[in-house]
């Protein structure tokens, strides 16, 4: 069935255009520019985190004095306890989340898939003002009295309740989480809805390009998911607010029956999911990406796909590996590291895939390319260390130290952020109509990649070598003094990761009004959107497209000699 | 675009509507899923129930709130039936009645609360009644939404063309009010019954 697509007509003003726009490019871009924001602000928290760890007591330069005047410029413990709380909260929440899903989510499904807008595209809108808001909330929070949270991005109970954060903050920060979580429901719904029913005609499901996938799959477990959390949330705003007592437990409650750890496991429900929405949307990038510049087909598409929905599944049934230090029965911590474990097998197949995509490949490198094969080896090296954390015996020394940062940032940080900015530097030229400097992107991957394994891997190191993670100053603890220069070598490489995003934000505006003019197709691959001009036009397509081929197809020996990708619009070239 | 019924368009745009409405209800479900996830745990770790030597509620006024709550179900499949008919009059004193016990249904959780408070189960007293409270609380507010959405109908009412392009509408309102209502219903059987 031909599938007949609402066109809300062109928008003639400036608000209706940028500001309350329904176009899902628009959108999109809004999300990208909130993203990059907050990974902005994300990211200088991280600078006064690493300072503070390997300067302990040494006033933060030039800006110190401004933001610390009370003490000199140092950063004070009760900041720093806010510090890595926002930090990991905004970048997980309001610049992965935004960027990955919600700029790349909006911007690529429909264009993707042939249609001209999303299903819903009020609803659409909606999602993100309310997102936006949630931001605002969350920063907000930094301005009350006692300041905003502080009981780490996880926010378990005591340390989140009104024991451990008599302040406003935390509850504003559980406020934001919920009216976050109501505008990814939101974004998911549409985004679920506009897969199912928007597909060009002649598309089945596995002929959507496996960004498509990832994204679909990370809907698909944000409807599911979030709502969890939300509940968490809510019932964390009762205990705050109305003096419930859910989450409080012996002296600390009224009549004490409230049970701390219920939130970790209402937490990590939702949270090991959280693990694969983030990822999901780089994994199908990047398995796009590594074919589109390998010049080859996607190697064994359908299985990689399949394993993508295979983890999506598992991922549901593993959140207690996050919890096995909590008395949780021998019984149980078996059951579910065994079913972590099962994780690695659809992990290795598609990994497997990457490799196999690769394999004897043309490959161009260009900045998309150089980008994609950074997540190849960060994911690689993440993947691997979770080993370790997913086994009860080695889990039990590694809990909460530094080694956990380190492996969660290789997975959820390094790889994100590589693969959002494969996706910035690979789609840039259809959203804005012009090409980044692949010089700068090369500069912008190479310090990138020097700055990130230098602190992810310290991180783990460190943390192998017993430094606890959230300590103000763990080296007043004899042994750990000799981790000081370590620290000193993870700050450093944390603030040449730091410089090298100035490369990334100089060349993205540069690039916006000096770049040089983009083609309809620069990159040579074969995906809907690439058959239309840069950048894409309001309607996105004249005529709904019919689609005829898969999206990976390259190499060709029937193409003849000009050019060895074919459109999807296009039969398959027969010899 | 038109919505007239017999088109393919309104075919595909109910297609869609009704995907949209089983994910949220998959979420909205999750989200009360949950919250009994909590119930079990506090119930199957305590010793007695209710705990710390409170008092079982009296059913009445939950009673009479799912009593309320099954008359508006029903009120509302009468009113969409009327919609579906295209009998106008119908149809607006089903909403008006829907909406009246809508209210009554808020009403009696409002009366319920205020008991609650009299046998001093304040929501701070312990995880019995901070359970109750905030269950109830949860899902009132989701009363309120409905309450909202039953509003926005009353609105295009006296448009001429209403009884044509609003059935996606009135239908999903009308499947969301059911939905409270199972939920309700749930709440009541393990909350207050068993």
């Amino acid at each position: 069935m031909t599938y007949v697509h609402d066109i809300h007509p062109a928008p003639k003003t400036f608000i209706s255009k940028y500001i309350f726009s329904f176009d899902h490019k628009v959108i999109g871009k809004q999300f990208l520019w909130m993203g990059i924001a907050f990974l902005g602000i994300g990211g200088m928290m991280a600078m006064l985190i690493r300072w503070t760890l390997a300067y302990p007591g040494v006033p933060f330069p030039v800006i110190g004095q401004f933001l610390f005047p009370h003490t000199d410029g140092v950063v004070p413990p009760d900041t720093y306890a806010m510090l890595f709380t926002l930090h990991g909260t905004i970048m997980i929440f309001y610049a992965i989340t935004p960027i990955l899903i919600g700029a790349f989510g909006n911007y690529c499904i429909p264009l993707m898939i042939g249609a001209r807008d999303m299903a819903f595209p009020l609803l659409n809108m909606l999602s993100f003002w309310i997102a936006l808001v949630s931001g605002v909330i969350l920063m907000a929070s930094l301005f009350f009295p006692l300041g905003g949270a502080a009981g780490g991005w996880t926010s378990y109970p005591t340390l989140s309740t009104l024991i451990g954060s008599p302040g406003v903050g935390q509850t504003l920060w559980a406020l934001a989480i919920f009216v976050l979580g109501v505008s990814s429901t939101m974004g998911a719904i549409n985004y679920i809805t506009t897969v199912i029913s928007f597909r060009a005609p002649g598309m089945g499901y596995f002929d959507m390009p496996l960004t498509i996938w990832g994204l679909w799959l990370t809907a698909i477990l944000n409807a599911i998911f979030l709502p969890v959390l939300g509940a968490g949330g809510l019932l964390l705003i009762f205990d705050r607010v109305f003096g419930t007592t859910f989450f409080l437990a012996g002296a600390a409650a009224t009549s004490g029956t409230g049970d701390p750890v219920l939130f970790q496991h209402v937490f990590w429900i939702f949270g090991h999911p959280e693990v694969y929405i983030l990822i999901l949307p780089a994994w199908g990038i990047v398995s796009d990406l590594l074919s589109f510049f390998a010049r080859k087909p996607a190697f064994a598409a359908k299985s990689t796909a399949l394993a993508m929905t295979t983890i999506t599944i598992l991922s549901t049934l593993v959140y207690g590996h996050h919890m096995f230090t909590t008395q949780m029965s021998p019984l149980l911590t078996q059951t579910f590291m065994t079913l972590t474990m099962t994780i690695s097998i659809p992990s290795a197949i598609f990994f497997a895939n990457w490799l196999g995509t690769i394999w004897r490949g043309s490959i161009h490198f260009d900045s998309p390319m150089l980008f994609s094969l950074g997540v190849v080896f960060v994911f690689g090296l993440g993947g691997l260390t979770g080993l370790y954390l997913g086994t009860v015996t080695t889990d039990l020394y590694l809990h909460d130290t530094y080694f956990v940062v380190g492996h969660f940032h290789y997975t959820m940080a390094a790889s994100v952020l590589l693969g959002g900015f494969a996706a910035t530097y690979f789609w840039f030229p259809k959203m804005f109509g012009r090409m980044m400097n692949e010089c700068l992107a090369k500069w912008h991957f190479w310090t990138t990649m020097i700055g990130l394994n230098g602190i992810f891997m310290g991180m783990m190191v460190v943390g192998y070598g017993g430094m606890h993670r959230r300590l103000y100053n763990p080296f007043i603890y004899e042994f750990m003094e000799r981790l000081i220069p370590m620290n000193k070598f993870i700050t450093v490489s944390a603030l040449l990761m730091g410089a090298a995003q100035l490369i990334f934000v100089w060349n993205f505006i540069h690039s916006l009004w000096w770049g040089k003019k983009a083609e309809a197709n620069p990159w040579k691959v074969g995906t809907l959107e690439w058959t239309i001009p840069s950048p894409a036009p309001h309607y996105n397509f004249d005529e709904i497209p019919v689609v005829k081929c898969g999206p990976h197809e390259f190499g060709n020996p029937a193409l003849g000699e000009d050019r060895d990708f074919q459109y999807q619009t296009e039969e398959l070239a027969k010899s | 675009m038109s919505r007239n019924a017999t088109t393919p368009e309104f075919f595909q745009a109910s297609q869609r509507s009704k995907m949209a409405m089983l994910v949220a209800y998959v979420s909205w479900s999750m989200l009360f899923a949950t919250l009994f996830l909590g119930y079990t745990i506090y119930r199957f770790s305590a010793t007695s129930w209710p705990p710390n030597g409170f008092e079982r509620i009296s059913l009445i006024w939950p009673g009479i709130s799912t009593l309320i709550i099954a008359l508006s179900s029903l009120s509302f499949v009468w009113t969409r039936k009327s919609y579906v008919s295209e009998d106008r009059k119908s149809f607006v004193w089903g909403l008006i009645l829907t909406t009246i016990f809508a209210f009554g249904f808020l009403g009696a959780q409002f009366i319920l609360w205020n008991k609650l408070s009299l046998m001093g189960l304040f929501a701070s007293a312990g995880v019995f009644p901070s359970i109750i409270h905030a269950f109830t609380w949860i899902h009132a507010g989701h009363i309120a939404c409905a309450i909202l959405a039953m509003f926005y109908l009353f609105f295009f009412i006296k448009k001429e063309s209403f009884l044509k392009n609003k059935i996606i509408t009135v239908k999903n309102i009308e499947n969301f009010w059911h939905f409270l209502g199972v939920v309700w219903l749930i709440m009541f059987v393990f909350l207050f019954v068993v």
